[in-house]
């Protein structure tokens, strides 16, 4: 059997994982905080299959209450290109979202990873990957 | 082997699992290293080849494309160690912009020669060249190919008034008349209703293509410069519907003067 570079493998899957380019229409450092990752889990209460970014709420519970979070993932173009549809995700659906929090403190976070309620941790596509997106060194002279 | 019983643990489950499996990415990576705008359509092959000709001659643009122009930093288009030539009025201004300002993230169009990270596609007839955009919003550029010349005095536009004509290989497209709105990338760099782009889009195989744009705008910058970008092609792709104002909620929380990216 050819050997294959371990090199070459982790590109493959580099590709695989977004082989489609993600897209913000604005800064991602501008209104999350790459230093403040979070872990919530909670039940989806809301959908937004909508632009400029899909979004999706959760109910969290902890001592002090249930809280909302919203919470942004790509653009719907985006997710789709990387196997997404609307049905992804659902209204009841008990999940777990891995993101970073907003800079103004307030309940939101880009969302990068969300386990499914079948316990699939699916790639969101989110803004923060936005950045290797057309401006990559690649691209310019 | 370890690492063989790894690559095929890591092959078999790329095949198995439907959705794309996660992979915690840093978002404080350096930009390109997450393999994203590979130039790869929907699972279609790299495209390799020469550049394709149009029965007429002139170079083929069609196709969907990606990328071609600064998204977070002009500065990457320039030569290796080169920086833009803002002048003291340029620097003044691109230092006090805000974040929550920048056109794009407010759904506001590009201009030139930003590009959003969505496709494109590049749409040649006899008189006229369109430049369909996915996003940031859902416009289109109109490039006049029949000889005609810019009017005396244009009303200013985001994406000004462009005539192009051929030189071999290469579309040329001049424009004028554009408005001072739109930034150039995240960082903020400006420009005045002064400003003046030539454009040189050039195919140099299948599934590239070199969009060179010599910028001029005594307002806030030194001298022209030119920045490179190369565009890549997505085979297989379409371009799909994207209405950025239906549901913008980022701006209220945008905070900070503008950066990267």
């Amino acid at each position: 059997m050819k050997k294959l570079s371990l090199a070459a493998v982790l590109t493959g899957i580099g590709l695989l994982v977004s082989g489609a380019p993600a897209g913000a229409h604005h800064s991602f450092a501008a209104e999350y905080d790459a230093a403040k990752p979070v872990t919530l889990k909670g039940v989806v209460s809301k959908i937004e299959w909508t632009n400029p970014h899909a979004r999706f709420y959760i109910d969290v519970k902890d001592e002090t209450g249930t809280h909302t979070w919203n919470l942004e993932l790509a653009s719907p173009n985006v997710l789709s290109r990387n196997g997404w549809t609307r049905r992804t995700l659902n209204i009841g659906d008990e999940i777990k979202v891995e993101g970073s929090l907003a800079k103004d403190g307030s309940k939101m976070a880009n969302a990068r990873v969300v386990t499914l309620a079948s316990g699939k941790r699916v790639f969101a596509g989110s803004s923060a990957d936005a950045e290797g997106g057309p401006a990559a060194p690649a691209t310019g002279r | 082997m370890k690492v063989r019983r790894i690559l095929l643990g890591v092959a078999l489950a790329a095949v198995a699992v439907p959705l794309l499996v996660a992979q915690a990415q840093n978002p404080t990576a350096p930009a390109g290293s997450g393999g994203l705008n590979t130039g790869r359509g929907r699972g279609a092959a790299a495209p390799a080849g020469p550049a394709p000709k149009l029965a007429n001659g002139h170079p083929d643009f069609s196709g969907v494309w990606q990328g071609g122009g600064p998204v977070g930093d002009l500065e990457q288009g320039m030569p290796k160690g080169e920086k833009i030539p803002l002048n003291a009025e340029g620097t003044r201004v691109m230092a006090s912009r805000q974040s929550k300002d920048d056109p794009e993230a407010n759904c506001l169009p590009t201009g030139v020669p930003r590009i959003a990270p969505y496709p494109w596609r590049m749409l040649q007839t006899p008189t006229h060249v369109f430049i369909l955009f996915e996003g940031n919003i859902h416009s289109y550029r109109q490039i006049f190919v029949d000889g005609r010349k810019h009017p005396e005095d244009p009303d200013p536009t985001w994406y000004g008034h462009s005539v192009g004509h051929y030189e071999g290989n290469t579309l040329v497209v001049d424009t004028v008349g554009f408005n001072d709105r739109f930034w150039f990338d995240f960082r903020g760099h400006p420009h005045s209703e002064k400003l003046h782009t030539l454009e040189r889009y050039t195919r140099t195989d299948m599934g590239s293509l070199v969009v060179e744009t010599t910028i001029t705008d005594p307002v806030y910058y030194s001298k022209p410069f030119t920045i490179k970008f190369t565009a890549r092609l997505r085979p297989g792709e379409e371009l799909m519907e994207y209405i950025c104002q239906e549901n913008e909620q980022d701006v209220d929380h945008i905070k900070g003067p503008a950066g990267t990216p």
